[in-house]
């Protein structure tokens, strides 16, 4: 079985007016299907870089990277898009929902942009928020929610389309510790249903739940061990 | 569509936030779209008035006024008030001109009228032959019309007009009373039909109507008439017939190469002229004023679009992050853009629409529709949207995922 992301040498540099910094030096990483894993490291270590890289958010400059058996390397910008809103769920730590639309809306939104019309998107959507609890409040406008209930609205959206990969970039950093057990239990459940989950964090109890840790450290993976 | 409705709706909440200078920026799309529909609308009722005033004149109508306009000295205008048509030109007119259909030869002179104790101290008072009302379209609503023997035996018979009747005899039947015109006891013989005021602007119902020959001998004492209708066989035979009335005039009144005529030949295309100039003035100063507006609205339109595009840079960017692309951003924002400008125009177009038929009334003008105009506004309105959204929209796919989210 081929695996669902598969890096070779991944290099990335950034241009700082004439200075050009290295960001990532070299990744090989395979996760495979059904993987719950957490991308460790402290600031600075290019744990974001890596996590921009792996959601198709960027392209590496130099190596390989296929995620679905698809080379990313190369590929145009819209290219990309597709390929993120079919593949790629994303959690965020700022929930980013957007303020002018309500739960549902909310949830719907990576539908808009599907290659294929979605038959019976809605249902699906009130399905989801029902799955977490907050089908009641579909018609609230996300500002009238907790923290971690707009937390869990962002992971209804992430998998709205279905994705093979959940990628959640520090989604406890706004909670407290009780609510981000819960996010991270609910992550948890989308893994033991079949859902790839990677979380990138700074924090050790968190990176803690996943099933495997691969630690940074400036720009290279220093460590890997079984959660 | 329903993709459509919900990017919609996302926008008109953000919208909500800039609600004083969204006004604003509609503010010259209103104007623009206004402008156009009230120029249009009353362009179009100003035609049809025109056509209407001419239809009502009388079908292909020339006018042979005695007379003309002379200038003695640079400054000092002066209408000579020579009354030399005969009715020996009339009947040259209608006997050697084989373009001519109908001839009508008329005197007119204000009177005092009187009825009883009421007197009404001037009234157009018209000498005409029973082809009148023909080539000049008055019909007759009640009673009978002047006839040729009315006119050979000088019959003290009258037509009276609407406005008249109503002043001398209120509610009352005027056919077969008897009324004094000057000093000279007159039957009224029918009523004429309403006509409304002419081209200058007279209630042509305020006046009467008598036998040609009985006013010439009975009122004016003279044979000159100030006025001959002729009524060409159709509307192509109008401007050569000019000529040849003018050529012939020139031989019966003895007039040499050098001199100028002793009468005037108008038709109404003339009459209607001047009208129409000042109207196609107002109507370009109307375009350009709402070329201005549209201008101004764009430009609103543009930066109150820059200011919702970095307002909503996050939006942008978990747009991008959950998969749109570029041109679905630039499809929003212009979809957003034409939304303001559109809506604008809408209101700009019902109020046009109002205004246009506010002015109609007070005009006294036909209430016209113009659907180009509604159609053209329309567009207008749609594309400043579009041009002002051009820019914004191109800003919003600069804004990458990757800034939006946390840089550690």
């Amino acid at each position: 079985m081929t695996p669902l992301c598969r890096m070779e040498d991944v290099r990335k540099t950034f241009r700082m007016g004439d200075d050009a910094v290295e960001v990532l030096k070299g990744i090989d990483l395979e996760i495979v299907h059904g993987e719950f894993a957490a991308i460790m490291g402290t600031s600075g270590s290019g744990k974001s870089t890596l996590m921009n890289l792996i959601g198709c958010l960027d392209v590496p400059t130099s190596g390989r990277y296929l995620l679905a058996g698809r080379e990313v390397l190369g590929l145009k910008d819209d290219d990309l898009s597709v390929l993120r809103n079919a593949h790629i769920g994303f959690v965020f730590q700022n929930f980013y929902l957007l303020p002018y639309a309500t739960v549902l809306e909310n949830v719907l939104l990576p539908t808009l942009y599907r290659e294929n019309a979605m038959d019976g998107a809605r249902e699906r959507a009130v399905e989801l928020l029902r799955l977490i609890g907050l089908e009641a409040r579909m018609r609230f406008r996300p500002n009238r929610l907790s923290g971690g209930e707009q937390q869990r609205v962002a992971i209804c959206r992430a998998l709205m389309n279905d994705p093979e990969l959940l990628l959640a970039d520090e989604p406890t950093g706004q909670l407290d510790s009780k609510t981000a057990a819960e996010i991270m239990n609910l992550l948890a459940k989308m893994n033991e249903r079949g859902k790839t989950v990677i979380v990138v964090t700074h924090d050790p109890a968190i990176a803690a739940c996943a099933k495997r840790i691969i630690r940074i450290k400036d720009g290279v993976i220093v460590d890997e061990q079984a959660g | 569509m329903k993709r459509t409705l919900l990017n919609l709706k996302i926008a008109l909440g953000s919208l909500g936030n800039f609600k004083l200078r969204t006004a604003l920026a509609t503010l010259g799309v209103f104007f623009g779209t206004f402008s156009l529909v009230v120029v249009g609308n009353l362009s179009d009722s100003l035609a049809l008035k025109t056509e209407q005033e001419i239809a009502n004149l009388g079908n292909n109508l020339i006018i042979v006024v005695s007379g003309q306009v002379r200038r003695h000295g640079p400054n000092t205008p002066l209408i000579s008030r020579a009354t030399n048509l005969t009715l020996g030109d009339a009947e040259a007119i209608a006997n050697t001109l084989p373009a001519t259909s109908r001839v009508a030869p008329s005197g007119f002179r204000a009177f005092p009228v009187r009825r009883g104790n009421t007197v009404l101290k001037a009234i157009a008072v018209n000498g005409v032959t029973p082809d009148f009302g023909e080539v000049r379209n008055f019909e007759i609503a009640a009673g009978s019309p002047i006839t040729e023997e009315d006119d050979r035996l000088q019959r003290k018979v009258a037509l009276i007009g609407r406005t008249t009747a109503e002043k001398l005899f209120g509610e009352e039947n005027p056919v077969g009373k008897t009324i004094l015109i000057w000093r000279v006891p007159c039957q009224i013989i029918g009523v004429m039909a309403e006509k409304g005021a002419d081209v200058a602007g007279n209630d042509q119902d305020n006046q009467l109507f008598i036998p040609l020959k009985t006013f010439l001998r009975n009122f004016v004492n003279q044979e000159n008439v100030n006025i001959i209708y002729v009524q060409a066989v159709s509307a192509e035979a109008i401007d050569p017939l000019r000529g040849e009335i003018e050529a012939l005039l020139r031989v019966r009144h003895k007039i040499r190469k050098e001199m100028k005529d002793d009468f005037t030949v108008v038709d109404l295309k003339e009459v209607t002229a001047l009208k129409s100039q000042a109207m196609g003035l107002i109507s370009v100063l109307g375009r350009i004023a709402a070329a201005a507006s549209f201008l101004i609205g764009a430009l609103g339109i543009l930066s109150i679009m820059i200011l919702i595009v970095n307002e909503r840079r996050v939006e942008i960017g978990i747009r991008r992050a959950v998969g749109s692309r570029k041109r679905d951003i630039i499809l929003q924002f212009l979809m957003e853009s034409s939304f303001i400008s559109v809506s604008g125009g809408m209101i700009g177009m019902a109020a046009g629409f109002l205004m246009s038929l506010a002015i109609a009334k007070v005009l006294d003008y036909p209430v016209t529709i113009s659907g180009l105009g509604l159609l053209v506004a329309f567009a207008a309105s749609a594309l400043s949207g579009i041009v002002a959204g051009i820019y914004p929209s191109f800003k919003a796919t600069q804004i990458h995922p990757v800034d939006i989210i946390r840089e550690i």
